[in-house]
């Protein structure tokens, strides 16, 4: 196996990492606090080019490989204290972007994914509602053709940017027999007849990047608002959780660097006892540890980015790197707040609000407890 | 190789333990027998056991929905 990335990689991490440590971190704790989006910084992203990364040149992308893709959210991950925006920004462009390149229309990639890639337009992902969860079989918005148009009924909740968001890749189902194969996808616009979005929702963490939940009454489509086919919705969202695992969780790895980092040199500069804090095992240890499970969780991750490239199945590995991934950050979060003291569990020293943020890792994009079942059930138990 | 028994003999060994037998017109989706959870592994069973490879596309009711319907899915992929 190769580990190397080539030198272009290599430096558009770095040149990622470097425009988010300089351009998206003002005001940050502020912002938090208010449960504040920011659109600006949003805009420096597109302009820099991230919501386009992978997606093709025709529609205002950069084409970059996923391996490429990764390595650079891990950038962003890694100059960005701003965990939310980051959250949105991959909500919108796994949840979004990629369903609407591969299984939209030609005239709906034209339509919407060069205003996605430029920022021009904000996108949200509805999936979730509040019966159905990790199972997406128990979906209850109906989707019904009447004449020319689709008819929606039914509710959505955690969706996130959907407070700001033009566009919405929203699922129903279209055949309640079929169970989760009969979830259809649709593109809805934020000024559709009889849709409306709730006021956003107060959140542990990520508060920086809003969510709210989604009401469809009599909402009205066109028929050309279908997203792939009929009963196509489980493949879309399959497609879109192994993308936003990967490219996701990636920008957890460059987050889980720059705390490592931070933790580093506070050891080494906070002085107790004649000697800075670092030179006691039981701090350094924990350094150590987290260390450790950033290694593990980026080798795990980049195994599923090499399968997925050279084209092979990933869904073991993927609920693995996620399961672990999630895990490591959230405990590494726990640590860092450890290492710094009473520094730690003040907001103003912003090492608490990572673990805040951290928690949501353990749930979004498929649960700790999904993740376990698919192992489990890959291993024959 | 009798694939209709295999997939249903897997069926009933790993997504409905309290089933001793599947019709082969049954709707498995309908029932709740195959879903989101359940056809992660059956598909990695498809996959593993006929050599077979499946894509996005795939992931279509028509190709799920009943027993024979996953027997006609098989075969058209070790076909083709």
């Amino acid at each position: 196996m190769d580990f190397a990335f080539t030198p272009e990689q290599l430096a558009l991490k770095d040149e990622v990492a470097r425009f988010a440590r300089k351009e998206l971190n003002e005001d940050l704790a502020r912002r938090d606090r208010e449960h504040r989006f920011s659109r600006e910084n949003w805009d420096k992203c597109a302009a820099f080019g991230i919501h386009g990364l992978p997606f093709p040149r025709q529609y205002g992308g950069q084409e970059a490989d996923i391996l490429t893709t990764m390595l650079a959210m891990e950038g962003l991950g890694l100059g960005c204290r701003d965990s939310g925006l980051i959250f949105a920004i991959n909500a919108q462009m796994w949840a979004v972007q990629t369903p609407i390149w591969c299984f939209g229309s030609e005239q709906q990639k034209s339509k919407y994914l060069p205003r996605l890639c430029s920022g021009e337009s904000i996108g949200a992902h509805a999936m979730s509602e509040p019966g159905a969860g990790s199972d997406s079989s128990a979906i209850r918005t109906t989707a019904v053709r009447r004449g020319d148009r689709w008819i929606l009924n039914g509710a959505k909740t955690f969706v996130t940017n959907a407070p700001m968001a033009d566009v919405f890749v929203v699922f129903a189902t279209t055949n309640p027999a079929r169970g989760f194969m009969g979830v259809t996808g649709f593109i809805v616009e934020k000024n559709a007849p009889g849709f409306r979005v709730g006021n956003p929702l107060e959140k542990m963490g990520l508060r920086t990047s809003p969510m709210a939940e989604l009401s469809l009454e009599e909402c009205e489509l066109p028929l050309d608002a279908l997203l792939g086919a009929e009963g196509g919705g489980a493949a879309i969202f399959a497609s879109s959780m192994e993308w936003e695992r990967g490219c996701l969780l990636a920008s957890c790895i460059g987050a889980m660097e720059r705390q490592i980092k931070t933790c580093v040199e506070y050891a080494r500069t906070r002085r107790q006892f004649n000697k800075s804090i670092g030179k006691f095992q039981s701090v350094a240890n924990k350094i150590v540890d987290m260390k450790v499970r950033m290694e593990t969780s980026r080798l795990a991750l980049y195994k599923v980015a090499w399968l997925k490239s050279a084209g092979q199945e990933a869904v073991l590995d993927a609920a693995v790197a996620k399961l672990h991934l999630s895990e490591c950050w959230v405990q590494s979060c726990l640590d860092a707040i450890q290492i710094h003291g009473g520094y730690g569990f003040m907001s103003e020293y912003e090492i608490e609000r990572d673990l805040r943020d951290s928690v949501a890792t353990r749930i979004y994009s498929g649960t700790s407890e999904i993740q376990r079942n698919i192992i489990a059930a890959r291993l024959g138990l | 190789m009798d694939i209709r028994q295999e997939i249903h003999d897997y069926l009933v060994r790993e997504l409905a333990a309290e089933r001793d037998s599947f019709a082969s017109d049954e709707n498995l989706l309908a029932q709740g027998i195959i879903d989101s959870m359940g056809i992660l592994n059956l598909v990695g069973f498809l996959e593993t056991r006929f050599a077979i490879k499946t894509t996005e596309e795939d992931l279509i009711p028509e190709n799920f929905e009943t027993l024979e319907a996953l027997r006609a899915f098989v075969e058209r992929k070790r076909a083709g």
